[in-house]
C-alpha cells in the first residue's frame, strides 16, 4: 500500500515538474492563437479569450515571393529529405564496415568521426562558402544538404556501430553460405534486423538538417530557397514583434520534429543517450 | 599464423574499406579539407574584393593581430567563456536534480522524463525567438511572473540590455540543455546496481553520505561526458544569439561565432573571419583533447 502512495505521489511530482519545464512549449502554442490586442496586453492571459486561428491562416494567404511559407515549407522539407538520403547512405555502410571488419587503422577512423561530431560549424563556414563560391554550389539546394550531411553522418555512425556489433554475425555467415555476397547480406539480413537503428538514424539526421538555419543563410541568398528557420527569422524583420503570428510560424516549423517525437520517442532517446555517449 | 588466415585478414581489410570509404571521403572532403583551406584563408588578406581580382595576398599573422587589436574579440571571448561556464553548471545541477527523482523507480517515470526531451530536439531558432518572446519587458511572461512573485520590482530588460542580455541568452540555452545533462546522467544512474546503496543504507550511511560517496563516483566517467559535451556543444553556439540578439546590444552579446561570422558575412574581411573561426576551434580542440583522453580510449575500444 505504501508503495502504491509512493508511486502515486512521484509521478504527481513529475507531472508538476514537466509541466512547468515545458511551458514554454505551452506558450508558443496559446500565443499563436490570441489576437493582436491580447497579446500586446499589459498583463497576458494564460488562455486566450478567443481562439483567433487567422494568425495561422494568414501565413498562407501572403503570395509574396520573399517571405511565402508555401515555398519555405517546400525548401525545409527538400533540404532535410536530401540530407537524411544523403547521410543515410554514407553513414549506414559505414557504421556496419566499422563494427563488422577488422582492419588497420580503424582506431583512428572512428576517432575521425568522433571528432568531427564536435567540431563548430563556425568553423567550415568561411571555406565551405569560398569552395562553394568556387565550384559553382552556392545558391543551390545541395549546398545545405551537403553540409548538413556533415552533422548527422558522424552522429549516426556512433549510433549504428554498437547496433551493429550487438547483431549476430552467425545469421549473416548462414547466409553467404547460401550464397549470397557480403553486400546483399548487409542489405538483405543484418538491415532488416537493426530496422531499429536506422529508424533512430532517419530520424536525427531529418531533425538536424530541418532545425539547420546557418548553413543555408550563409550559402544562399536567393529566398526563393530558404528553409522555414530562416523564414521565421525574416518575419521577425519585417513585422516586428508580432508574437502571435511569429509564434503561429514557430508551431509550423515545430510540428513535424513533435510528431517525429511522439512516434519514435523511444529511438530518439535511446539514440541520444547511445549516440552522444559515445560522440 | 598460416599464410592463409594472413590472406583472410586482409580480404576482410578491405571489404571494411569498402564500406567505410564513401563515408571518410565525403567528411574529409566537407570538413577536413575545409579547416586547413581556413588556416590557409586566415593567413592571407581575403576579401569579397581580392577574391574578385584573383590575388589575395599573404599577410602572415596580420589577420590574428587585427582581430586581436580590436576589442570586440575580446568580449567575445569573454562573452562566450561566462555563457559557456554559466549555461554549463546550470544544466548541469538542474539536469542531475531531474535525473536523480527520475531514478525512483516509479512506473510513468521513463515516459515523462522523456517527454522533456523535446526541449532538447526543437530548432534553436524557434526557441530563440520564442524566449525573445517571453523575456519581453512589455509582454514577456516571464517578467510578469517575477513581477507578481515581487522578485523584481519592474520587469527586467533581460535582452536589451547590455547588462543582463548574457543572462537571458543563459536563461534559454539552459532550457534546452537540461535535458540533455538530464538524460546522460539518467543512463549513469541506471548502471549504478541497487544492492550498493542498500548495504549502504543497512551500515548507516545518511542519504548525503551515500551521495557523496556511492552516487559520484560511481558515475565519475557519466559525469565527465556529460560536462565536456555539454562544453563543446554550448561553446559553439551560433544560431541562438544570431536570432534573438545578433551580438547586441552594440557588441554586448557577441560570441565567438557570431563575431567570426560578421567578419566574413557581413563586411567581406574572409581572413579575419577565419582567424576567429580558428581561436574559436583551438579552444574547443584543447577541450576535445582533454576528453578523448580521458574518455575515448575505453569508448573506442
Amino acid at each position: 500500500m505504501t508503495k502504491k502512495i509512493r508511486n502515486v505521489i512521484d509521478t504527481i511530482i513529475a507531472l508538476i515538474i514537466a509541466a512547468i519545464f515545458l511551458f514554454p512549449v505551452y506558450w508558443i502554442v496559446i500565443s499563436s492563437l490570441k489576437s493582436d490586442t491580447e497579446i500586446f496586453g499589459q498583463v497576458q492571459t494564460w488562455f486566450p479569450k478567443e481562439i483567433h486561428w487567422e494568425n495561422y491562416i494568414n501565413q498562407f494567404q501572403n503570395k509574396s515571393n520573399t517571405a511565402n511559407i508555401f515555398v519555405q515549407f517546400k525548401n525545409s522539407w527538400i533540404i532535410a529529405v536530401g540530407s537524411t538520403v544523403l547521410s543515410l547512405v554514407l553513414s549506414i555502410p559505414a557504421g556496419y564496415g566499422l563494427s563488422r571488419f577488422k582492419m588497420p587503422g580503424k582506431k583512428g577512423i572512428l576517432m575521425i568521426f568522433l571528432t568531427t561530431q564536435m567540431l563548430p560549424c563556425s568553423l567550415v563556414l568561411t571555406p565551405l562558402f569560398l569552395i562553394y563560391n568556387k565550384v559553382g554550389l552556392l545558391n543551390t539546394y545541395f549546398a545545405p544538404i551537403l553540409a548538413t550531411a556533415t552533422i548527422s553522418i558522424p552522429f549516426v555512425i556512433m549510433v549504428l556501430r554498437p547496433i551493429f556489433l550487438e547483431c549476430p554475425k552467425e545469421i549473416e555467415e548462414a547466409a553467404r553460405i547460401d550464397g549470397c555476397s557480403h553486400f546483399t547480406a548487409f542489405l538483405k539480413i543484418t538491415l532488416p534486423i537493426c530496422k531499429s537503428g536506422i529508424i533512430t538514424a532517419a530520424a536525427f539526421s531529418f531533425i538536424f538538417a530541418w532545425n539547420d538555419l546557418v548553413y543555408s543563410i550563409t550559402f544562399n541568398n536567393r529566398g526563393d530557397l530558404l528553409p522555414m528557420t530562416s523564414g521565421i527569422y525574416q518575419f521577425l524583420d519585417a513585422y516586428g514583434t508580432k508574437w502571435n503570428m511569429i509564434m503561429a510560424y514557430g508551431v509550423i516549423i515545430v510540428l513535424p520534429i513533435v510528431v517525429l517525437f511522439v512516434f519514435l520517442q523511444k529511438y530518439i532517446i535511446g539514440g541520444l543517450a547511445g549516440g552522444a555517449v559515445k560522440g | 599464423m598460416s599464410k592463409k588466415r594472413m590472406k583472410g585478414n586482409r580480404s576482410e581489410a578491405w571489404y571494411g574499406f569498402a564500406y567505410v570509404i564513401p563515408a571518410l571521403i565525403f567528411m574529409v572532403a566537407m570538413i577536413g579539407y575545409p579547416i586547413i583551406y581556413n588556416i590557409y584563408i586566415s593567413f592571407f588578406d581575403m576579401t569579397a574584393q581580392s577574391i574578385g581580382s584573383g590575388n589575395s595576398v599573404f599577410i602572415g599573422l596580420k589577420n590574428y593581430i587585427t582581430i586581436f587589436q580590436d576589442p570586440t574579440m575580446w568580449k567575445a571571448m569573454k562573452n562566450t567563456f561566462f555563457y559557456t561556464i554559466f549555461c554549463i553548471v546550470f544544466q548541469f545541477v538542474i539536469g542531475f536534480a531531474f535525473a536523480l527523482f527520475f531514478s525512483r523507480k516509479f512506473k510513468a517515470a521513463r515516459y515523462i522524463k522523456g517527454l522533456m526531451v523535446l526541449s532538447y530536439m526543437l530548432p534553436m531558432t524557434v526557441v530563440g525567438l520564442m524566449f525573445k518572446f517571453m523575456l519581453s519587458p512589455s509582454n514577456g511572461i516571464i517578467n510578469e511572473i517575477l513581477v507578481n512573485l515581487h522578485l523584481v520590482k519592474a520587469p527586467v530588460e533581460w535582452l536589451l540590455n547590455e547588462k543582463t542580455v548574457m543572462w537571458g541568452l543563459i536563461i534559454a540555452n539552459t532550457w534546452v540543455g537540461i535535458p540533455f545533462n538530464m538524460l546522460l546522467l539518467s543512463t549513469g544512474l541506471d548502471n549504478v546496481p541497487a544492492d550498493i546503496y542498500e548495504s549502504a543504507a543497512i551500515d548507516g550511511a545518511s542519504s548525503g553520505q551515500r551521495f557523496f560517496h556511492i552516487t559520484i563516483p560511481m558515475i565519475k566517467q557519466s559525469i565527465l561526458s556529460v560536462l565536456i559535451l555539454g562544453f563543446v556543444y554550448t561553446f559553439k553556439v551560433f544560431d541562438l544569439v544570431y536570432v534573438t540578439t545578433g551580438g547586441g546590444p552594440v557588441d554586448a552579446s557577441e560570441v565567438l561565432s557570431t563575431y567570426s561570422y560578421t567578419l566574413s558575412f557581413e563586411t567581406y574581411y574572409f581572413g579575419r573571419g577565419a582567424a576567429v573561426a580558428n581561436v574559436l576551434f583551438l579552444c574547443l580542440f584543447i577541450v576535445a583533447l582533454v576528453y578523448l583522453k580521458l574518455i575515448g580510449k575505453d569508448e573506442v575500444n
